[in-house]
């Protein structure tokens, strides 16, 4: 406690001026010459006696310096105050150097935030580590879950304290009676999410037991950001009723902010299952999101093991639709990042890479600086200056660089952290998370004093391997000394060279995988299409005739705006992650069991479709008027389903019906095949089409459906027509999610997009800093070489030979370095493989073409330099030393 | 013939400078080191260098206190006030020392003579 307390008055007592003891001294000195006068001495030798004494002023002041402060931090503060004078007399080099760094340490920073924002923040709920995310799992791949599945794993189960169901992703719901409409996001889950989840609401009450029913009173959580904005914080807010899709509905809360379960979402509403939901037909309709937190006694592996039990019951007892459906136990936080963390890290090493070229850049500069200073060098040598004291000092001339580099380096992340938020996807999982926080902070400072060691050592050992002798004789002059920090720098270059490489065939890869992307064709036209969802208000629109004739006014109302060419509905958009799988049986044929039973997509669509969307006929016809609700059920489907499941056949006249129904009594999707219509990649652009049925909107209308219109008016003027149609239909009913068409297949490659453009951004950066620095050391070297190209000049050699020697001496550094960085190339870009399309990580074109990149931006770098050379005058060189 | 001198021995210093305040109450730098050279029978010596940088380190470690007031015969001085800590300190080390010195005496004694 003591040693503490002295430690940091110390620590302190560094930055400060040592107190003056002299007046304290002086005293003593009096004090001590009087009592000498009083034993009898003559004034002059008492004071003479005393001083003697005493031992002198000087060591006693020198000694309370020492006590003061710590003199080893004392001598480092000096060290880097007299660091500080010399980069103030080279602001340039300051100023390159500076810049440098925080490029890249401030790049390093804003990926670090994302990374630490969206992969490694735990979760907000309590024990986030003992919640894990439970799914079905069909063959291979995971599925959503049944209502039936969900309600017999609850049951069944007992390695889980809670297990939490939700609707996958956010609805819509429209707001009124409380001023303007407003539509919102909501989610549904089961009354026990919040206490699976371990998060308080901020105000009123979680959902009880039981307020899950259908039977149950409507109640709703508001979430804070939503309750603030739309509310205000009024906290009177709670036990009110407020009006959701024309449902009284109480509030009984406000969630916080860090609710985001299964979503984001401004309401939180229950699941309320009908008994349609959850009876026995409907274990083949995988829908609902679940979660569960582990029981105090249980591990993930036991309850893996009893989940994989529980799947295999429910096999045995429903083999039609559950045959080939196990299960799967993973730590929540995993499902939600699983999938980011390889190209995350990617990033984070990429831009690891760009620090390193920064580094490289910086010792180069440095190891330049200590060349020129040889003669500085030598003379503080000659006076006894130790090899340890200056490599000591322009280490810490090179970390308060590094330092200056940091905190600019943090204005920079700030920047760059703006522009990457701006271009990351939109389903980024937990983007709101990503902030300069503390550990990003102590991860920059980490940093910084890394980097200033990795780019500090190479010029601080430099300074201080040669002699004093050596320095003298070559100060000023073009001697050894600078001959050999030459030399490092040309190892810097390869280094970078290397790097570079590396990373703009990683960016290459990624860019050609993207163009190929681009290049496939979805299926479907996007020019012209504009695209927005109608959610009907169930208590207003009961009945499938209201419906019905709402829909049907509004498309023909849509169809009459100016330039409209064609609108319709349809339920779901393809690449909207909305997606509706069943199993059919087709007549005429035994119907399969498990993994081989015909399965497709389904989606509703009115007749105009195919033609807003583009998507062409094949084969018989589209819906017509002749397919009337109730009466014949008829089907269009895609090329996949019928070169599928009826590769010899004609599937015109077919009947294929599934077992799922929308409720009413005897009827099921299904019905006759009319047409065949073109593959769409309805997931994914990259996923091959799957096979897909087509049911006609009026057969089967929906309260909940996207509108698309095709027309030749700009998108502005679409989206105000629909929402004039809209309105002058229905004031109740807002205009949701309006956009262009093209959006939804940019958005379906939104994550490849923001991998691409920050991996371009780096190469960018990394190639213009290898240029930077190929072009100083090529410089450098010519400068020292002067003399010699001066003298090949003065006997005759021609000024295309001189240039022809300078850059093939720099060309023959570039390839040594390329030649190296292919072969990192080969070995790291296999990291990339799950980010590419149709190409292989080694593909030939793109680490050609990345060469070919390096080798002319070496040669830009230079071309100057050799210039330069060849523009020498002989004369003067051959004098100038 | 004065008596042999003695270097102050690394670690009594701070010991002899808390005794001193004990015994002397609040006191200049002269006044301590005057005190502990009476003491040793002059055969300590304390030059500035020794004394003020002890001065320091103790009221670094909060076993002493130091403020300007006129001294008795009407100069300015730097008095040094033991504190409740440096109290503390002074009767953990006193009792130290002494078992330590016990200890050594003990040791150092001549041999018993044989029986």
């Amino acid at each position: 406690m003591r040693q503490l307390r002295a430690f940091l008055l110390r620590v302190i007592g560094s930055f400060r001026a040592a107190p003056d003891y002299r007046e304290e001294m002086e005293a003593h000195l009096a004090f001590a010459t009087q009592d000498n006068i009083r034993r009898g001495m003559s004034p002059d030798a008492a004071r003479r006696e005393a001083l003697m004494q005493s031992g002198g002023f000087t060591r006693g002041a020198e000694g309370v310096h020492e006590r003061h402060g710590l003199p080893w931090l004392q001598e480092t503060l000096r060290d880097a105050r007299l660091a500080l004078r010399a980069l103030r007399h080279n602001p340039a080099y300051t100023f390159v150097a500076v810049m440098t760094l925080a490029l890249g340490v401030g790049a390093n920073t804003a990926i670090f935030s994302v990374v630490r924002g969206v992969v490694l923040r735990p979760l907000p709920y309590r024990e986030p580590e003992r919640l894990v995310s439970l799914e079905s799992t069909i063959g291979e791949r995971g599925s959503s879950v049944s209502v039936p599945d969900f309600l017999d794993w609850r049951a069944q189960s007992t390695s889980m304290r809670g297990i939490s169901a939700s609707y996958t992703g956010t609805q819509q719901t429209v707001l009124t009676g409380s001023g303007e409409p407003e539509r919102l996001t909501q989610v549904r889950v089961s009354a026990n999410t919040l206490e699976v989840l371990g998060i308080a609401p901020l105000l009123g009450r979680g959902f009880a037991d039981g307020e899950d029913d259908p039977g149950a009173p409507r109640v709703a959580l508001l979430r804070e950001d939503f309750w603030l904005r739309r509310f205000g914080g009024d906290s009177s807010i709670v036990g009110r009723t407020l009006v959701f899709d024309g449902f009284p509905t109480t509030i009984i809360g406000i969630a916080p902010r860090a609710l985001g379960w299964p979503a984001e979402a401004d309401v939180w509403m229950t699941t309320r299952f009908t008994p349609r939901d959850a009876a026995p037909v409907a274990r083949g309709a995988r829908w609902l999101t679940v979660i569960g937190r582990l029981a105090d006694n249980a591990t993930l592996a036991q309850s893996r093991d009893e989940f994989s039990a529980i799947a295999t019951r429910l096999q045995q007892l429903d083999p039609t639709h559950n045959g080939d459906v196990g299960t799967r136990v993973t730590p929540l936080l995993e499902s939600i990042t699983g999938d980011l963390e390889t190209p995350l890290y990617v990033l984070l090493g990429a831009v690891g890479f760009v620090l390193l070229i920064a580094c490289a850049n910086v010792a180069s500069l440095s190891l330049g600086r200590v060349a020129a200073r040889d003669g500085e060098l030598a003379v503080r040598t000659a006076l006894g200056a130790s090899r340890g004291r200056i490599a000591r000092q322009v280490l810490t001339e090179n970390l308060v660089l590094a330092t200056m580099g940091g905190v600019a380096g943090i204005g920079v992340a700030v920047l760059a952290l703006k522009a990457l938020l701006a271009v990351a996807p939109a389903d980024l999982p937990r983007v709101s998370d990503v902030r300069l926080d503390g550990s990003v902070i102590a991860f920059t400072l980490a940093l910084t004093v890394v980097s200033g060691i990795v780019f500090g050592v190479f010029p601080a050992v430099r300074a201080a391997a040669t002699g004093v002798h050596d320095r003298l004789r070559s100060a000023g002059r073009s001697g050894r000394g600078s001959r050999e920090s030459g030399k490092s720098r040309r190892v810097l270059v390869v280094a970078e060279v290397a790097l570079a490489v590396v990373l703009v065939t990683g960016a290459g890869l990624l860019l050609r995988s993207f163009a190929l992307l681009r290049a496939v064709d979805p299926g479907f036209r996007t020019d012209g299409v504009t695209t927005f969802t109608v959610l009907l208000p169930s208590t207003r629109y009961e009945g499938d005739a209201r419906v019905e004739s709402f829909t049907a006014d509004l498309l023909a109302r849509l169809h009459r705006l100016p330039g409209v060419s064609s609108a319709a509905m349809s339920f779901a958009l393809p690449l909207s992650g909305d997606s509706f799988g069943f199993t059919f049986t087709i007549s005429g044929r035994e119907a399969a069991n498990g993994a081989d039973e015909p399965r497709a997509q389904a989606r509703v669509a009115s007749d105009e479709y195919f033609a807003a969307m583009g998507i062409p006929l094949l084969r018989g016809r589209l819906f017509d008027e002749r397919d009337q609700r109730g009466g014949h059920q008829v089907l269009v489907i895609s090329s996949e389903l019928a070169r599928r499941y009826f590769p010899d056949e004609d599937p015109i006249g077919r009947l294929l019906q599934t077992g799922w129904g929308n409720g009413i009594p005897g009827q099921s999707f299904g019905g006759e095949v009319i047409g065949v219509v073109g593959d769409v990649h309805q997931s994914a652009i990259e996923q091959d089409a799957t096979p897909h049925m087509y049911m006609r909107a009026a057969q089967w209308p929906l309260d909940e459906f996207d509108v698309v219109v095709r027309s030749s008016a700009p998108y502005s003027a679409v989206v105000s027509g629909a929402r004039g149609v809209l309105r002058a239909l229905d004031p109740d009913i807002p205009l949701g999610a309006a956009r262009p068409l093209g959006d939804l297949v940019d958005g379906a490659l939104g994550h490849r997009r923001f991998y691409m453009l920050l991996l371009g951004a780096f190469a960018g950066v990394a190639l213009a800093l290898a240029i930077v620095g190929i072009y100083g050391v090529m410089a450098y070297g010519v400068r020292l070489r002067r003399q010699e190209l001066g003298v090949r000049l003065a006997l005759g050699a021609s000024r295309g030979g001189v240039v022809r020697l300078v850059l093939g001496d720099g060309l023959q550094l570039v390839a040594i370095g390329i030649v190296a960085g292919t072969l990192a190339a080969f070995a790291l870009t296999r990291l990339l493989a799950s980010l590419l399309y149709e190409i292989k990580p080694t593909d030939p074109a793109t680490f050609s073409v990345s060469v070919l990149a390096l080798v002319a931006a070496a040669t830009i770098a230079c071309v100057l330099p050799a210039r330069g050379a060849s523009r020498l005058d002989p004369v003067e060189t051959i004098r100038a030393d | 013939m004065p008596p042999s001198r003695l270097d102050v021995k690394q670690g009594t210093l701070a010991l002899m400078i808390l005794r001193t305040l004990d015994v002397l109450g609040p006191c200049h730098g002269y006044g301590i080191a005057r005190r502990i050279e009476e003491t040793s029978g002059h055969r300590l010596s304390l030059n500035y260098g020794t004394l003020y940088p002890a001065l320091l380190k103790l009221e670094q470690e909060g076993a002493i206190r130091a403020a300007w007031r006129a001294s008795e015969n009407n100069r300015r001085a730097k008095f040094y006030t033991l504190t409740a800590a440096g109290r503390k300190q002074l009767a953990r080390e006193t009792q130290s020392w002494q078992e330590t010195a016990a200890l050594m005496a003990a040791f150092l004694a001549p041999p018993p003579e044989p029986t």
